[in-house]
């Protein structure tokens, strides 16, 4: 898809360069550097405690990094103040863990939410876009009128896909998408959200701690160890790094698999 | 740099074609509806090509809008011919008529007022039952433990005595204190000019113990507990406190419910007997201000004048109010569904309800002994 993109999109979708975050009294983040081009689908891995959901806290603007830039679609995040800011906010999407729906308001409501504040569109086009957002999502019609408190996980995680998508953005980020659902609904969700980054054209980054969404889903893994960035690539070519940590992780699922033709061999 | 969109219909060799043009995008939406909704009239048969060569940008909703547009001329999406979309954009296209044809097929699920009336009386029908069973679970607690003092759950049930009652005695006592002040001071102002001052005793002492001490006490504490009940079980309910209880093998009507019950049927007599004792106070200071009458006077008339069977009067009201508002308040607090609104929702219409409630008991009091004798 990169061949007909105008000269304006190669901006790369996201660019962190030399961050470094002191949190709690040591240095979480120590120099962290990766570039993501426009429609490619990331993963950032890394174990417990080694701040991938703060990377990801400073790249949607919530948490300051101590040192470092974070280039957001072309802008710098942390220089920018006020309307900036927003506007560019109103430019990529945010998948939280929990869903982070409003509990008061219908899935629906959730969805116009963003449409409603960032937007003079009546509301007729507002119901339009918001049941294309659910329907995309993966969710029936019907699910527009309940509560949050209503849905089941893997439904929760949709509706909140579908706020996230509203406003139609450039760049998507994801905090562990596919966590506390089972198997086949993580597998589903994988499949979705390729389907919404090929055809839309989005740029996804997400932290995951789940070993097929690697192999089913992503272009790209970003390993996190130790502050830095250890290991950058394509799946394959990153499962077969020699590093103790990585070899743990890949090697981490027992039994005998085979990812799609691409072995790996953690013995 | 957003080029507004457009949009042309020419006649080509084999049919009409669409052109479009600029940026398709969200913030455009209203302007392609309308765009679409002036298009001359399109005969479905002569088919239509849509040539996306001069499109800037577009993005899915403007996609829909555009599928949309096209349907309300009688054109179903699978009828167009597309040319000059990049593949990415064929994808998008591909992805929204796929949306779009699942909605069609599950159908408009707007509903007639014939439909929404019967909702409402769905709705208000099952409030009514699960008022009934709740009703129901709570006499089937308490029928339970009812001749088992010691299964009363005694430290929760005097966790909430302390709550209800004790905490409760400041603030009755200056109500009460204040509002019998007043009104032996407005009192005194009318029996002065009669020249029968010592008649406030009797006003004074009648109201206070008849109505005012016994309403103004649920007043309060229907305000005070009662809101307290319902967002304390709300909260419960909302964290799954409740559920636990059950799976734990107790009876959340038994340990959350019949505590603060009990208590608040326990708790309001006393209350209200010490709202008398502060109201009837507050009377004999503002008599002895205005009226000069002493406080051994005030008491010696009170002794004369109020029958036993007043104060009575005034204490038995005080168990139904009370009842009234701590099932009302622990009903609600059930009824909490699991989000943060309807904590705050629930716990309005508790105070709400159980005023109402209390007024409505009190008429009722006052029917049922119209005829006592003065």
């Amino acid at each position: 898809m990169s061949g007909n993109v105008p000269p304006a999109h190669e901006v790369p979708a996201l660019a962190v360069r030399g961050l470094r975050t002191r949190l709690g009294g040591r240095w979480l983040h120590d120099g962290v550097d990766f570039t993501l081009r426009r429609g490619e689908v990331a993963a950032l891995i890394g174990g417990s405690g080694t701040g991938k959901t703060v990377l990801l806290r400073e790249c949607i603007g919530l948490h300051q990094p101590t040192e470092g830039q974070v280039q957001v679609l072309g802008e710098d995040l942390w220089q920018l103040r006020g309307p900036a800011l927003n506007l560019l906010r109103q430019r990529f999407g945010v998948l939280f863990q929990e869903g982070a729906l409003f509990s008061s308001l219908t899935v629906a409501q959730n969805v116009e939410a963003p449409l409603t504040e960032h937007t003079s569109l009546p509301r007729f086009l507002r119901d339009e876009v918001a049941r294309l957002r659910i329907r995309m999502a993966g969710l029936p019609a019907d699910a527009g009128d309940k509560r949050p408190a209503e849905l089941s996980g893997g439904m929760k995680k949709r509706a909140a896909l579908a706020r996230a998508l509203a406003l139609e953005p450039e760049l998507l980020f994801l905090d562990e998408p596919t966590s506390g659902l089972d198997p086949i609904s993580a597998r589903a969700f994988d499949r979705l959200l390729r389907t919404l980054c090929d055809s839309l054209g989005m740029t996804a980054l997400l932290t995951t701690h789940d070993l097929d969404t690697l192999w089913g889903l992503v272009d790209r893994v970003i390993v996190l160890h130790g502050g830095r960035v250890i290991a950058d690539g394509p799946v394959a070519e990153v499962a077969r790094v020699d590093h103790e940590w990585i070899r743990a992780y890949f090697s981490s699922h027992s039994g005998a698999r085979n990812h799609g033709g691409a072995t790996h061999d953690g013995t | 740099m957003a080029d507004t969109p457009q949009l042309r219909l020419e006649r080509g060799e084999d049919g009409p074609v669409l052109y479009l043009g600029g940026d398709w995008r969200l913030p455009f939406l209203l302007d392609i509806r309308t765009a679409l909704a002036f298009l001359p009239s399109l005969e479905a048969d002569a088919g239509l090509v849509v040539d996306g060569s001069g499109l800037a940008d577009l993005d899915s909703a403007a996609a829909r809008v555009l599928m949309s547009g096209l349907l309300d001329h009688g054109l179903a999406w699978e009828q167009v011919r597309v040319a000059g979309f990049s593949t990415q954009r064929q994808a998008l296209l591909a992805l929204v008529a796929e949306c779009l044809a699942a909605e069609a097929q599950e159908g408009g699920g707007t509903q007639s007022w014939l439909g929404r009336l019967g909702g409402s009386a769905v709705v208000v029908l099952n409030g009514a039952r699960s008022w009934l069973a709740f009703l129901g679970q709570t006499g089937e607690a308490l029928g339970r433990v009812a001749f088992r003092p010691w299964a009363w759950r005694p430290r929760e049930l005097f966790g909430q005595l302390e709550n209800v009652g004790l905490e409760a005695l400041a603030i009755v006592g200056l109500m009460t204190f204040l509002v019998g002040g007043v009104f032996a001071h407005l009192l005194g102002i009318q029996i002065e000019k009669y020249g029968a001052n010592i008649f406030i005793v009797d006003g004074v002492a009648l109201a206070m113990a008849r109505e005012l001490a016994p309403l103004l006490t649920a007043i309060l504490v229907a305000g005070r507990s009662g809101a307290a009940f319902t967002a304390q079980i709300g909260a419960m309910k909302v964290t799954e406190e409740i559920d636990a209880i059950s799976t734990l093998g107790l009876s959340p009507y038994q340990v959350l419910v019949l505590p603060r019950l009990i208590a608040i049927v326990i708790a309001m007599p006393l209350l209200t007997f010490f709202g008398d004792l502060l109201g009837l106070l507050g009377a004999a200071v503002i008599a002895a201000q205005q009226l000069d009458i002493t406080f051994y006077t005030f008491f010696t008339r009170l002794r004369e004048v109020l029958p036993l069977d007043s104060v009575l009067y005034g204490l038995y009201k005080a168990p139904a109010f009370a009842a009234a508002i701590a099932l009302i308040a622990c009903r609600n607090g059930m009824a909490v569904s699991r989000d943060a609104r309807s904590v705050g929702d629930f716990t309005t219409t508790t105070v709400v309800q159980s005023l109402v409630a209390v007024i409505l008991i009190n008429a009722a009091f006052a029917l049922g002994s119209a005829d006592y004798g003065l």
